[in-house]
């Protein structure tokens, strides 16, 4: 999303603000949403739910720390391939949205073209998905969202064997011990496996409006409860100013709400699987988290049900919401000099909940319940890639330390890399308040590096977490179905997963 | 000279290869076959072999099982629910487009000054791709800042808390309101070009024998339009019946399932879930279901082509 688009949607929020305290006539609104209207198909793909939200700022990324050695090593290893494309198919996520820009550099120093195609998550899945199926070689390079990792494990090449392999194609530093453990295990380990590179971890943390905390005299959340009575008191206090306690990305039959509900089932202590592997959202902490999540949308604005993460983010750039659990990498552009709410988010660990966590013992398909579910990705070689070494240098440059710095001081968002934290333009930054933050990232770290929540490790996960987990989830929270019982939707969603479980000889 | 110029001419014909200028038909039903074989015939056949495999999303092995997807199909509820929310979808729809095609057709049918430009507008709405329309009317939508739920809840027929996408009932209406903007122009002009095609005399003698215009409708333009009424109501009937595109760049099925047509699901298992049999054997269902209703329809209301 540009700062162009940003203007325009709140242009749109003022004029319809203005409107509604009749500042204005309804002919001024007509016009002025006519005038908003015209060449608004960016902001529009926003509204679809398609694009994560980027707020970084390209300018600081723009300084190349690219080390000679590795700049002479990408010269001559591109040489045998200069003229080459190689194609790559992602999600609008911060870090592509840079690489995208910085991908000139690449292309200067190899010869080597790269065409980054940009789509929605679900397309991305199904453009891998007809990629694979007839193992087509369509993308070089693929990139994986944590939840896909099993499904596309055979599919790529493991980068840690393929650098052992390729010596003369080996990027000099490259250092695989440098990427964040949990990172690799969370993101991209798969049955001993690297399928891929780290490349993006948004990751739920807990975010609060000071200054309506300061205003209503509330601390800030540690726990579950604190955070229920907090959103219930601001709710309750600020509804009628157009504030709500939270908002939600709770779009039916989007991945979005599946991430919000398995943090809800996790935060309560249950685990989506058992370890039997069958469902275990059904049980007392399953159905305890969705009851929790459905208080949560009776205190968000009302378009919580109709959102995704987009739809979330805006609600906290536009001060329509106070507190938020959810994924850290808004954190940067709520805070951007644009923003509406310019500094007044603060960020903390993520909430507690009321009982233990389920240990790693007790549940299915090697599944992580704790209180900060990520969302990473990785970038994987494609097997069927007609370029593979060509998309391998790629890969490393775009996996390296510099790039992936880079990307986090344009993006705002956490580092794979545990070199990026000590670099000295990220520690520079962490004094900022406004745009170019990173004052947010010693939090970010900690939750990776202790309170880290993985979903399940299942080949027709993707399937599952995509479909049939909110689509069901959706008719309860619409009202579509269940009648507002969250036991019945746990129970239907529980025999439509163990049938696909069994249909798939999981268990 | 000019004897020597026309021998050159059908010497020139002469050596013209034999199929073009063949009296076979072949030769000249094979450009338009080959294309109905490659991206028709194939495509249909293609999706019925795919349809007898039982795949596995898992270890991605499809293994020869005939009846797995069809009874499958029979035992799914999204697919039952789909099948009523594609009836009711296409019947609305059909219906709000057939009467205000008519009747816009009626206003338009005069050779008076500007009511040729007006005629050139209606065509407007068909020229916008309908994802291009979906994304237009989202935005209308939109519960914090679309102008067309500012005008519902000003109207008071529409409260904040309840966005138009995000409640099953209203989410339907809405899409089909996108679809009726969009294509009730294509109604318009399949009527006008009827309209302008009736002939005047049994008008004039009814307006001799003192009929009113609604007489007059009713007894004359009506049945005489009739033909053409059925035939735009099968196209249409037919595209409704596929709808995707409002649905996918709207909605995506939601909330829950109360906007998922069958061509929605057939899309959700596909992408999604990467069931392709499945997947394949919903859309055939589907195609089946659609040359059921249009030949009902064809042989109750007698329409010839």
């Amino acid at each position: 999303m540009s700062f162009k688009n940003y203007d325009k949607q709140n242009f749109i929020i003022d004029t319809a603000n203005a409107f509604t305290k009749r500042k204005i006539s309804k002919r001024d609104f007509l016009s002025k949403m006519g005038i908003a209207g015209i060449g608004m198909s960016a902001f529009a793909t926003g509204v679809l739910g398609g694009a994560r939200p980027f707020r970084g700022n390209m300018a600081h990324a723009a300084e190349n720390n690219t080390p000679e050695d590795v700049a002479n090593f990408l010269r001559e290893a591109g040489k045998p391939f200069a003229g080459t494309t190689i194609r790559y198919t992602s999600e609008a996520t911060p870090p592509t949205v840079v690489l995208d820009t910085l991908k000139a550099e690449f292309t200067e120093l190899t010869g080597i073209n790269v065409e980054i195609e940009i789509v929605p998550l679900e397309q991305v899945l199904a453009k891998a998905t007809q990629d694979v199926q007839g193992q087509l070689g369509t993308y070089d390079i693929y990139y994986l969202d944590q939840a896909w990792t099993s499904t596309f494990s055979r599919d790529t090449i493991d980068p840690v064997q393929y650098y052992k392999d390729k010596p003369d194609l080996a990027m000099p530093g490259f250092d695989f011990d440098d990427f964040s453990k949990p990172l690799v295990e969370g993101i991209c380990e798969y049955d001993n496996k690297w399928v891929g590179l780290p490349f993006d971890i948004p990751i739920f943390t807990l975010m609060y409006r000071k200054d309506l905390l300061e205003k209503h005299g509330i601390a800030v959340p540690k726990t579950y409860d604190d955070f229920t009575a907090a959103v219930q008191m601001i709710t309750a206090a600020e509804k009628e100013n157009g504030i709500f306690g939270t908002g939600c990305q709770a779009k039916s039959g989007h991945y979005s709400l599946e991430c919000d509900w398995t943090q809800a089932v996790w935060g309560h202590g249950g685990s989506i699987f058992g370890a039997d592997k069958k469902f275990s959202g059904n049980d007392a902490e399953g159905v305890e988290g969705l009851q929790w999540y459905q208080e949560m949308l009776r205190n968000s604005p009302p378009n919580s049900v109709a959102s995704t993460w987009d739809g979330q983010w805006q609600m906290g750039a536009s001060g329509q919401i106070a507190l938020c659990q959810s994924w850290a990498e808004f954190f940067p552009g709520w805070n951007a000099d644009d923003s509406k709410v310019k500094g007044l988010w603060e960020m903390a660990h993520p909430l507690q909940g009321p009982h233990s966590l389920r240990g790693r013992d007790d549940v299915g398909f090697g599944e992580i319940p704790n209180w900060g579910h990520q969302g990473g990705s990785s970038i994987a070689l494609s097997k069927y890639s007609k370029n593979v070494d060509a998309a391998w240098l790629f890969l490393q440059w775009a996996c390296s330390k510099d790039i992936m710095t880079r990307c986090t001081l344009a993006g705002g968002f956490a580092p794979m890399r545990n070199s990026s934290y000590t670099d000295p333009r990220i520690v520079e930054r962490k004094d900022r308040v406004g745009g170019g933050t990173t004052r947010h990232l010693d939090t970010v770290r900690w939750t990776i590096d202790n309170v880290m929540a993985s979903e399940p490790d299942l080949p027709i996960w993707a399937g599952v977490a995509n479909n049939e987990i909110p689509t069901e989830l959706g008719k309860l929270v619409t009202g579509q179905d269940y009648n507002g019982d969250a036991k019945a939707c746990m129970d239907q969603i529980a025999k439509l997963v163990d049938a696909k479980v069994e249909e798939a000889d999981l268990i | 000279m000019m004897r020597d110029h026309d021998s050159k001419a059908d010497a020139k014909l002469i050596r013209l290869p034999r199929w073009l200028t063949s009296d076979h038909p072949f030769p000249w039903l094979f450009p338009a076959s080959a294309m109905l074989i490659i991206f028709g015939l194939y495509p249909v056949l293609y999706s019925l072999w795919l349809s007898m495999f039982k795949r596995n999303p898992a270890t991605r092995i499809e293994t020869f099982r005939p009846s797995w997807n069809w009874s499958k199909v029979f035992a799914d509820d999204r697919v039952i629910d789909a099948v009523s929310i594609t009836l009711t979808y296409t019947l609305i729809a059909l219906t709000i487009q057939l009467v205000l095609g008519l009747a816009i057709a009626l206003l338009l049918d005069s050779d008076r000054k500007g009511f040729g430009l007006l005629r050139s507008l209606m065509i407007l709405p068909l020229v916008v791709p309908p994802a291009v329309t979906g994304m237009m009317f989202l935005l209308m939508y939109d519960g914090s800042f679309g102008v067309i739920s500012h005008m519902l809840y000003g109207l008071g027929l529409l409260s904040p808390s309840t966005p138009i996408l995000a409640g099953g009932t209203s989410a339907l209406w809405g899409v089909i309101i996108a679809d009726v903007w969009q294509w009730t122009p294509f109604m318009v002009l399949i009527m006008l070009a009827g309209l302008r095609a009736l002939p005047k005399d049994p008008f004039e003698a009814a307006a001799i024998d003192g009929a009113t215009d609604i007489q007059a409708f009713f007894r004359l333009t009506l049945p005489m339009m009739s033909k053409i009424i059925a035939l735009a109501v099968l196209i249409r009937g037919i595209d409704l019946f596929r709808i995707y595109d409002y649905i996918k760049v709207m909605t995506d099925s939601g909330p829950g399932t109360a906007t998922e047509t069958l061509t929605a699901y057939a899309g959700t298992i596909y992408f999604k879930n990467a069931d392709f049999p499945y997947a394949s054997t919903v859309a055939l269902f589907t195609l089946i279901l659609v040359v059921i209703i249009a030949n009902l329809f064809i042989k109750i209301f007698k329409v010839r082509f």
